[in-house]
């Protein structure tokens, strides 16, 4: 052993102190289900300084409970030429969502927001924006679905207060 | 188990079925072999159940989207320990104000990381019998952070009635003993 914390784990998973809550291993077998063969996963990249006017959400999307003056969170992910991006604003027991895919997907494309209990379709406008209200804190991810291409998949993001 | 072969090549969208390493009861398999072990871990870094739910849920996730890339099925237990140790210390730097940095891009190889796959029952026990040949205050100090984990270091200074500010190096102390005392018994 030449770590702390596994010196410590290995202690706890011995002496049986502080199982693995039942809620945690439900969620863990829950994952199955999430997984998309043959889906590219994009990955955070920064976001560029545009973003932040680019996503900007629709109007009206806001719902009870997220302040006007809030401070959206502004996520990028790219992968295939793709590039995803994610305003998200966490309100008092939920989050709202606005986002852009770039380039605009096209015709017959749809945007699915996943969380590990929750699926959102939408269909992003000519300029691939998308929004929605209500999500649930925690897990999040975005696929944005296109004809005859691969889905490209947010990596999974954790969103609290 | 794993069902099915594993793909040596890159991930292709031309075949989904290849990219379906796991069936469910392979993957109900790994949750029962291995989420104690990850839950075990991100609590040792601290993390109230909350945020070890998330650091466990995390390497699950990075599993489900990066199964494609997985070469060596026998990996997968270190690497989800890994991943859940990575993840606990993020989580664990964000809630002390640090920015959080990101995530890894890809499966970790865990040759880097060979105290993961040794994680088991039988090094507990090696490491409980160690323990009870530590003098105090060690041996108090180690059973109380292992069986009460959100134990505060003011309420073991006073349990053990030492000042709160001999508490961090007394427990690298004790840590660094006990780790000397596993590499005397191999």
């Amino acid at each position: 052993m030449t770590d702390d914390e596994y010196v410590l784990a290995a202690l706890r998973i011995a002496a049986g102190a502080d199982p693995l809550p039942a809620r945690v291993s439900a969620d863990a077998r829950a994952v199955y289900g999430l997984r998309l063969p043959g889906a590219v996963t994009a990955s955070p990249v920064r976001p560029a300084p545009e973003a932040a006017t680019g996503v900007r959400p629709l109007g009206g999307v806001r719902s009870d409970g997220c302040a006007d003056d809030g401070d959206p969170r502004l996520l990028r992910f790219a992968a295939e030429g793709l590039t995803i991006d994610m305003e998200v604003t966490v309100c008092d027991s939920h989050i709202d969502l606005a986002g852009q895919v770039h380039p605009a997907p096209g015709d017959g494309a749809r945007v699915e927001i996943r969380t590990p209990h929750v699926s959102k379709i939408r269909f992003p406008t000519e300029t691939g924006e998308f929004a929605t209200t209500g999500l649930p804190l925690g897990w999040l991810s975005v696929v944005c679905h296109r004809p005859d291409r691969p889905p490209v998949a947010t990596r999974w993001q954790c969103i609290r207060r | 188990m794993l069902t099915k072969s594993i793909p040596s090549g890159t991930q292709s969208h031309l075949m989904p079925h290849d990219l379906d390493l796991l069936d469910e009861t392979a993957w109900r398999d790994l949750v029962d072999r291995f989420g104690y072990r990850m839950w075990a871990v991100a609590r040792a870094f601290g993390l109230n159940p909350s945020d070890a739910a998330d650091a466990v849920q995390a390497a699950w996730l990075r599993l489900i989207e990066s199964v494609h890339t997985i070469r060596d099925p026998d990996r997968i237990g270190a690497w989800l320990v890994t991943t859940t140790r990575h993840e606990a210390a993020r989580i664990g730097r964000g809630r002390a104000g640090d920015p959080l940095p990101g995530l890894p891009a890809e499966i970790p190889a865990p040759d880097g990381d060979p105290v993961a796959a040794m994680l088991t029952e039988e090094d507990g026990r090696r490491l409980w019998a160690a323990v009870d040949t530590l003098r105090e205050p060690c041996r108090s100090l180690l059973r109380l952070i292992v069986t009460v984990p959100e134990i505060r270091y003011a309420q073991l200074a006073r349990c053990l009635d030492m000042p709160v500010g001999s508490i961090g190096p007394t427990r690298i102390r004790c840590l660094k003993r006990l780790r000397s005392l596993m590499e005397e018994d191999r």
